[in-house]
């Protein structure tokens, strides 16, 4: 129910919630701000008491010291290294899987959709211990391949859960159509379903690799050599060990976290509308 | 029984010829179907499955660093259990837990709920303004836990700062070496990370109600309270039931957050269970207490998981 439609002042009225969305919105997303307002202060700024809310001499400083000393590339072509393969693998087994859940009708599909969802809730904390024994016995321990293969894990009951629903979208018909028109099955599937799900396996791509490049307690567990350590690893040990250097901390996240706050901005819309579908149908 | 996955497809009315058509090509029961089902499931199956089954295993033997490699260990029945719940650092850190999660879950769905019924108001802007907020969790948990570590810094820290300048608090905040305090800061920290994904759920149903149920109540003379008391309340009940199990289960699995603000200190003050078992596990290789303590997250999550599962299948058929 909008002011508008009871016929009270509608035009001021709304531009007044307008207005107070605005503010909340920038007052709840500050911390955000004060990530990147925080990377752009000198040391001395940074224990400046009272803070000073917009960086007085802006300086890149954060930033240099990150390339140069912490070897924020390195983190990031580890963080990419690992979240890559992860989206790809994803995306394949998820849309098999999704396609498959969507078309057959059979009591193995309701126990298959009753596992996967029950398998997705256990903690990844929880799961690292056997995962390290694990993979320890197979001599897979500080590869990417072990982490790659753990992440897909959460990310794959998660494609799963929000791709079966939109694959029932894909008129059953259509299908029909291109086996009398003498596909088999995988070429129906490569050829007319998954173009029709362009969109959605975007979303969910997009959605695993973002989770998989802020993936930690895999890389903590299942990799002990630095030099292949993700980004998220990089800022807890930076974190843990350097309380006073809060700009540089601030600079390592902001550089880690501008990829994902470019692909939200790009896909905002797409998103939302991917996560309700999947957490509640 | 209808149940989730066996409920008619949503189909696009076919034109003339589909009618032909199904006489034509069996319905699709090829066996690629089977081979694309197994291999996913499969995969969950042998990466989470197997490892959840280990645990238990592991939690009912004794497993240090000597003989975590081989399957043939002692077993010890139920003892690493009874030392688990002896452990007085266990009783504390379980409380933490539900306090954690409790705390979330209200909140998560209170400021979720009031945020929600504020941009349905649908004012211009409202959608943008609504799916912007869920830049919060998007960001990676690290990330966020190490951001608000900053915030909460005792000495420079932005809460301590503003919470002085307008004359709220005259000495400063230990919030996070404060064992009194860390819980609560971590909390805080949580909220905001977790409440837009709540949120967001829950403006999805807002949209659901019918508005023609508002229209009528109007003229009836409801009230704005009682429109929400008996409209909206009523129809979000399902959902709000769905998000309160996902803010649990999400809840539980906090992990990097706390790990990087506080780690679960200062004496276990801010420490979570799934924390508690991970320390266990890798920083005093206490494998088997580690295994038992994730024994009983399992459990609490898993009940959790069936309830929402239930929840859903009931949405579905509706």
């Amino acid at each position: 129910m909008t002011a508008a439609s009871l016929g009270f002042a509608p035009v001021r009225r709304d531009y007044i919630y307008t207005v107070i969305g605005v503010a909340g919105v920038a007052l709840y997303l500050f911390p955000i701000y004060w990530m990147f307002a925080s990377s752009l202060k000198n040391s001395a700024e940074i224990f400046a008491n009272p803070p000073t809310l917009i960086p007085a001499n802006p300086t890149l400083d954060a930033f240099r010291h990150v390339f140069q000393r912490e070897n924020v590339l390195r983190y990031l072509r580890n963080s990419v290294t690992i979240a890559g393969p992860v989206t790809l693998l994803t995306l394949a087994l998820g849309a098999m899987g999704g396609y498959a859940m969507s078309r057959l009708r059979t009591r193995i599909v309701d126990v298959a959709v009753m596992i996967v969802l029950l398998l997705q809730v256990f903690p990844e904390a929880l799961l690292a211990t056997p995962m390290f024994i694990i993979f320890r016995t197979l001599d897979i321990l500080n590869t990417f391949g072990a982490v790659i293969l753990a992440t897909t894990s959460k990310t794959l009951a998660f494609a799963l859960i929000v791709l079966r629903p939109l694959f029932r979208q894909v008129p059953i018909e259509l299908e029909e159509a291109s086996r009398v028109d003498g596909c088999n099955a995988w070429q129906t599937f490569w050829r007319i379903v998954l173009p029709l799900m362009r969109t959605p396996l975007i979303v969910v791509g997009a959605l695993a690799f973002v989770q998989a490049y802020g993936q930690f307690v895999y890389a903590l567990t299942l990799m002990s050599e630095q030099e292949l350590q993700p980004a998220t690893v990089g800022i807890y040990s930076f974190v843990g060990a350097e309380y006073a250097d809060w700009h540089r901390v601030m600079a390592f996240s902001s550089v880690f976290v501008l990829p994902v706050i470019a692909v939200f901005l790009l896909m905002q819309r797409k998103i939302v509308s991917g996560l309700t579908a999947g957490a509640l149908k | 029984m209808k149940t989730l996955a066996n409920l008619p497809a949503p189909r696009i009315a076919g034109p003339a010829q589909a009618g032909f058509l199904k006489f034509g090509v069996p319905r699709m029961r090829s066996p690629l179907l089977y081979v694309f089902l197994i291999v996913p499931v499969g995969y969950l199956i042998a990466l989470v499955g197997f490892p959840v089954g280990y645990n238990l295993l592991m939690s009912v033997q004794e497993v240090n660093l000597g003989n975590i490699v081989t399957l043939a260990r002692p077993f010890v029945g139920l003892d690493n259990y009874r030392a688990v719940l002896a452990d007085p650092s266990f009783q504390k850190v379980f409380v933490n837990s539900l306090l954690f999660v409790g705390v979330n879950v209200i909140a998560q769905i209170g400021i979720g709920l009031a945020v929600a019924l504020f941009f349905a108001r649908g004012f211009p802007g409202a959608q943008l303004l609504r799916g912007l907020l869920l830049a919060a969790w998007m960001l990676p948990a690290l990330v966020v836990g190490a951001l608000w570590k900053w915030i909460f810094a005792t000495e420079y820290g932005l809460a301590n700062a503003a919470l002085s300048k307008l004359g709220l608090i005259g000495a400063p905040i230990h919030w996070l070496s404060d064992p009194a305090v860390a819980l609560t800061s971590v909390t805080i920290a949580n909220i905001w990370f977790g409440m837009p994904f709540s949120m967001i759920l829950i403006a999805a149903a807002l949209m659901s109600i019918p508005k023609e149920l508002y229209e009528a109540a109007s003229l009836d003379g409801a009230g704005s309270f009682a429109r929400f008391r008996y409209i909206t309340l009523p129809g979000l009940q399902a959902t709000l039931f769905a998000v309160a199990c996902l803010v649990t289960i999400y809840t539980m699995r906090a992990f990097d957050l706390i790990f990087a603000m506080t780690q679960g200190g200062p004496l276990d003050a801010s420490n979570v269970l799934p924390l508690l078992s991970y320390q266990f596990s890798f920083q005093q290789f206490k494998f088997d207490i580690g295994s038992a303590i994730g024994s009983f997250s399992f459990v609490i999550v898993f009940v959790v998981a069936l309830i929402y599962v239930r929840t859903l299948k009931k949405e579905a058929i509706a």
